[in-house]
């Protein structure tokens, strides 16, 4: 403690765009987690586990009789699944945020009580690395709304091709199943990507994300 | 052992967004042994200087930090400080008392029989009155505190920091854990730094105060005794609450800020009554739980029986123990909760204006109706918060209301200006202190001029000057004819009070009458196996066997191709039942769901199937149910907190992430219950949702927000109270996490896994005959 010091941020920001706000980024080296991330990270997957019950038990039952004349746009929901793995991300900033969020959330449902059974870890784990996926592909180094939404996206094309795919449409015509990709394609990049991109901006103004890149972020620009 | 040095030299910290630092420049040399009391004004620095003595200051913060924090001579980190924060709820990470205190031994790599040794000594050091297998969600407020001193003396620390140890308790529960206090101190000779807001109770145990200014520098700095004597009118002035100084007076506010919109029953005599509770019993049902393995089954019983009356002008306060039932008493009164047994009915002058029949029970009222007539300050006044900034806060109510702007926004301007809240008014409400979010759900509660206010411990956490304009605004709104309802242990507020409600575990306690005996205080029963009755393979079976067979047959289910194959692996299961999960029926509770998901996927693969056959959407849905149905029951037998040791253990995962999640599920009823209270809120605001599904929606993501924000402050209280025990000690020390229980892979766990294998390898097989 002996000079000034920034322990929570890594003083090297990413390259500046023509905007003027620069991205913050996590102290390094990378894969060092604080503890308050990884408390963080869990905290936020079982609030979105609690939300996600209330959805389960009184909104997705609703919703999957209004659309069960059409069964894809019923995956236009599937976005709503995929936040906790965007907001992880954006808001830690570390590799592995987006699949240790999910998978946390996946646990909650898990142990509620959910209708798909253990199979819900397996799609966390999908889900999750559809994120991560994205979040390499740019190096851990950008989190904006465009990020995001490809993050939701791929999100979502692991989540199909890969598991939903295989059980639960296995039986749909090759048409079908691309229009069910597609949907489940657009919930991933608006509900998850550009729905958690705005959730995590709203969240650091209140200052409730402080301790992390994206409330610095808002800090900078303040001063700035 | 003794006790730690502790020499702090320049010590500043600003943190990022702040023009003036939060700590200025604060030397202090802290011998061994010494018992310190740290006091001042409410925002003065107390508690971050608490955590910059622990190390834990920039594990949750950012900003600027100079000077130094030597503990013995060395930076302060590890096993040597223990610190415990305000809210002991804050520092629960398990769900047994025994797992609880061994958290810190566990993160510091002690081996199993010394981490046990550790936990009995620091649960009997503070005279915790069950075993180490009672269940931590089932504490009182003082019983909670006292596991949390457990926690950190678990350590065996050489330096012990208390924040304000007794502020959310009553006098007696205050009383016991100050006892469990000072014997454990003495017991260790650890010296002790401890901030207090109500010295009274503690100048006689500790020998040294040091007091910091609103500009966070110290102060005063001296032995106790003297320097109460000494320097008693600048710390009256400061609003420190100085023992056998006589107590603040009320400030003198104008009735019209606080005089009620509607008509008051004022002027008649006797004073009209607003509201009523007759008989009124709550019983509460246990929330969803993730942890299956510590469901309570038993219901709590709240309030038993219980009549009370609000009139206009009159000021009742509800007093009694901590857990004896105010809280949900003022609750039923303000309209927000509703009883289970008995009604609470609006009366007399309360019902003027109500357009057609309104229910008469006031919790059915509409969010506008009980808004006009009702403001309510709830314990968790952070809780309360509605607006983006403090003006706006206080105005929300009004506006929803459509109350006459001009008038309504002096009212409000007058409340900030009296409560201390001017210079704020422009701020982001989560940017406050306690005891300023406090203020300003008083005044959002009063500024609209309901007839009746209900405020559950309006005082905790206010300095002298600050409770007289708290105290003022209650003495003026009863004057000017609404009725009030004060739940508190403040005797200072109690004094003010008109009439007493005495309640005890529930009861109101009449004086002179011996009532019965009162129910056992821990009425939430475990969770027990019903005796005699096979409880199959399952049961015996450890989490990780159960996980992983729930696993292998999701991973069986794409291998099947036809019918046949699916019948004859739903048999097979079907045949296995009784030997896994044992006799008797299935939790339809846990089944319907999934069959309903199995039914869905059955219908919609029949209608975008080629050609629509039946047999496509017959096969499509067996093949969902293959997974999910043994999924679904197998998973309601994994008990959490035992999947995580068994994954820390067993698979050799890394700690920390495994031990957060766990400790994060443990919330998972705390979040559930602060989302039913952001709920009240909106609704006795005037913001509840209405009939509209656009009206739902957007309440549903005002609440979502809410809870987002509360889990995020929640995060970093955790992290502070998790890393002062050493949470990521493992990272810097680079001595691994040591596990109190172990984690077994039993024969039946092979068993388990075996089965799984065979039943899921048998689409495989069949495909290929």
């Amino acid at each position: 403690m002996a000079k000034p010091r920034n322990t929570l941020f890594s003083t090297q920001t990413a390259k500046r765009s023509r905007k003027a706000r620069a991205t913050v980024l996590a102290a390094r080296p990378l894969m060092r987690w604080r503890g308050v991330d990884l408390i963080t990270a869990a905290m936020l997957a079982v609030a979105f586990g609690v939300v996600f019950w209330g959805f389960d038990t009184f909104i997705y039952p609703v919703l999957s009789l209004a659309t069960a004349n059409f069964p894809p746009a019923g995956e236009l929901m599937l976005g709503v699944w995929l936040i906790p793995a965007v907001v992880g991300a954006l808001v830690i900033r570390r590799p592995g945020a987006a699949l240790f969020t999910e998978l946390v959330a996946a646990n909650v449902e898990l142990f509620l009580g959910n209708k798909w059974g253990a199979a819900v870890l397996l799609s966390g784990v999908l889900q999750g690395l559809g994120v991560e996926l994205v979040m390499a592909l740019f190096r851990h180094r950008r989190y904006g709304v465009v990020v995001a939404a490809l993050g939701g996206v791929f999100s979502a094309v692991f989540e199909i091709v890969l598991y939903e795919w295989q059980s639960y449409v296995a039986d749909f015509s090759g048409a079908w199943k691309a229009v069910y990709l597609g949907c489940g394609m657009v919930s991933g990049a608006v509900i998850a990507g550009v729905g958690g991109w705005l959730l995590v901006r709203a969240l650091a103004r209140t200052g409730a994300l402080n301790a992390f890149p994206p409330g610095q972020e808002v800090r900078e620009s303040q001063v700035a | 052992m003794r006790g730690a040095l502790v020499e702090v030299r320049d010590l500043t910290w600003r943190p990022f967004g702040r023009r003036e630092p939060a700590l200025a420049g604060i030397s202090l040399q802290i011998e061994p042994g010494s018992r310190v009391l740290l006091a001042g004004p409410s925002g003065s620095g107390k508690s971050t200087l608490l955590r910059a003595l622990a190390g834990v200051l920039t594990s949750t913060e950012t900003g600027d930090l100079t000077g130094s924090v030597l503990v013995d001579g060395l930076p302060s980190a590890g096993s040597s400080v223990g610190l415990m924060m305000q809210d002991p709820a804050d520092a629960l990470v398990a769900g047994r008392v025994g797992r609880d205190v061994a958290f810190g031994p566990e993160s510091f790599g002690l081996p199993r029989d010394q981490i046990w040794s550790r936990v009995r000594s620091a649960l009997a050091s503070v005279g915790f009155p069950y075993d180490q297998a009672h269940a931590t969600g089932a504490l009182s407020g003082g019983e909670t505190q006292r596991l949390a001193l457990a926690g950190v003396l678990a350590l065996t620390p050489g330096l012990v920091l208390l924040d304000e140890p007794t502020s959310m308790l009553d006098p007696m529960s205050a009383a016991v854990v100050r006892e469990a206090i000072m014997s454990a101190v003495a017991a260790s000779g650890a010296t002790l730094v401890m901030v207090e807001h109500q010295l009274a109770d503690w100048v006689d145990h500790l020998d040294r105060l040091v007091v910091l200014d609103h500009a966070g520098r110290v102060s005063l700095d001296g032995p106790v005794a003297t320097t109460l004597a000494k320097s008693t009118d600048s710390l009256v002035a400061q609003g420190v609450w100085v023992p056998a100084v006589t107590a603040p007076r009320w400030l003198d506010v104008a009735l019209a800020l606080c005089a009620p919109t509607l008509p008051s029953g004022l002027g008649g005599l006797p004073p009209g009554v607003l509201v009523s509770a007759e008989s009124v019993s709550v019983t509460r049902q246990p929330h969803a739980s993730v942890m299956s393995a510590n469901r309570p089954v038993g219901a709590v019983q709240a309030l038993l029986d219980v009549c009370a009356e609000v009139r206009a002008g009159e000021c009742v306060a509800v007093i009694g123990p901590s857990g004896a039932g105010k809280s949900t008493l003022t609750a039923l009164l303000a309209g927000v909760e509703g009883p289970s047994q008995g009604r609470v009915c609006g009366r007399g002058e309360l019902l003027a204006g109500m357009g057609g029949s309104p229910p008469e029970a006031i919790h059915r009222w509409t969010s506008r109706d009980l808004a006009a007539r009702f403001g309510w300050v709830p314990q968790q006044a952070e809780q309360a918060i509605v607006g983006r900034t403090v003006r706006d806060d206080v105005l929300s109510t009004s506006r929803r209301l459509g109350l006459d702007d001009d008038a309504s926004q002096a009212r409000v301007d007058g409340l900030l200006e009296v409560l201390g809240l001017t210079a704020l008014s422009g701020a982001d409400p989560h940017h406050l202190s306690g005891g300023e979010q406090r203020r300003l759900a008083l005044a959002g509660a009063i500024a609209h001029g309901p007839s009746v206010l209900v405020l559950d411990e309006p005082s905790v956490g206010q300095d002298r000057s600050t409770w007289s304009a708290v105290a003022g605004v209650i003495v003026a709104a009863r004057d000017a004819g609404v009725g009030v309802v004060l739940a508190t242990h403040d005797p200072l507020l109690i004094a003010l009070a008109d009439r007493r409600i005495t309640l005890q575990a529930g009861r109101v306690l009449d004086l002179g009458v011996n009532s019965q005996p009162l129910p056992a205080p821990d009425a939430v029963a475990m969770m027990n196996e019903p005796a005699g009755r096979y409880a199959g393979l399952a049961s015996r079976s450890g989490p990780l066997s159960l996980l992983l067979a729930s696993i292998v047959l999701v991973l069986g289910a794409p291998f099947i191709f036809d019918l046949r194959t699916a019948l004859i692996a739903m048999g097979v299961q079907v045949a296995l039942a009784p030997v896994v999960l044992g006799v008797g029926p299935p939790s339809w509770r846990r089944l319907l769901p999934c069959l309903f998901a199995v039914a869905s996927v059955s219908f919609s693969n029949w209608l975008l199937s080629p050609g629509r056959e039946v047999s496509s959407g017959a096969l499509a849905g067996l093949r969902v149910a293959f997974f999910v149905v043994p999924g679904v029951l197998l998973a309601s037998r994994i008990d959490p907190s035992a999947l995580g040791d068994h994954l820390g253990q067993g698979l050799r995962l890394p700690a920390r992430p495994v031990v957060a999640a766990v400790a994060a599920l443990h919330r998972f009823e705390g979040l559930g219950e602060h989302w039913d209270q952001l709920a009240r809120i909106r609704r006795v605001r005037g913001l509840g949702p209405g009939r509209s599904p656009l009206g739902r929606g957007r309440s549903v993501a005002a609440l979502t927000f809410g809870l987002l924000i509360e889990t995020l402050r929640q995060a970093g209280r955790m992290a502070v109270s998790m890393e002062a025990r050493g949470f990521s000690a493992a990272v810097t020390s680079g001595r691994r996490r040591t596990w109190a229980e172990p984690a077994p892979w039993l024969p039946s766990d092979s068993l388990m896994l075996a089965l799984a294998l065979v039943v899921a390898g048998l689409p495989v097989m069949l495909s290929r005959m």
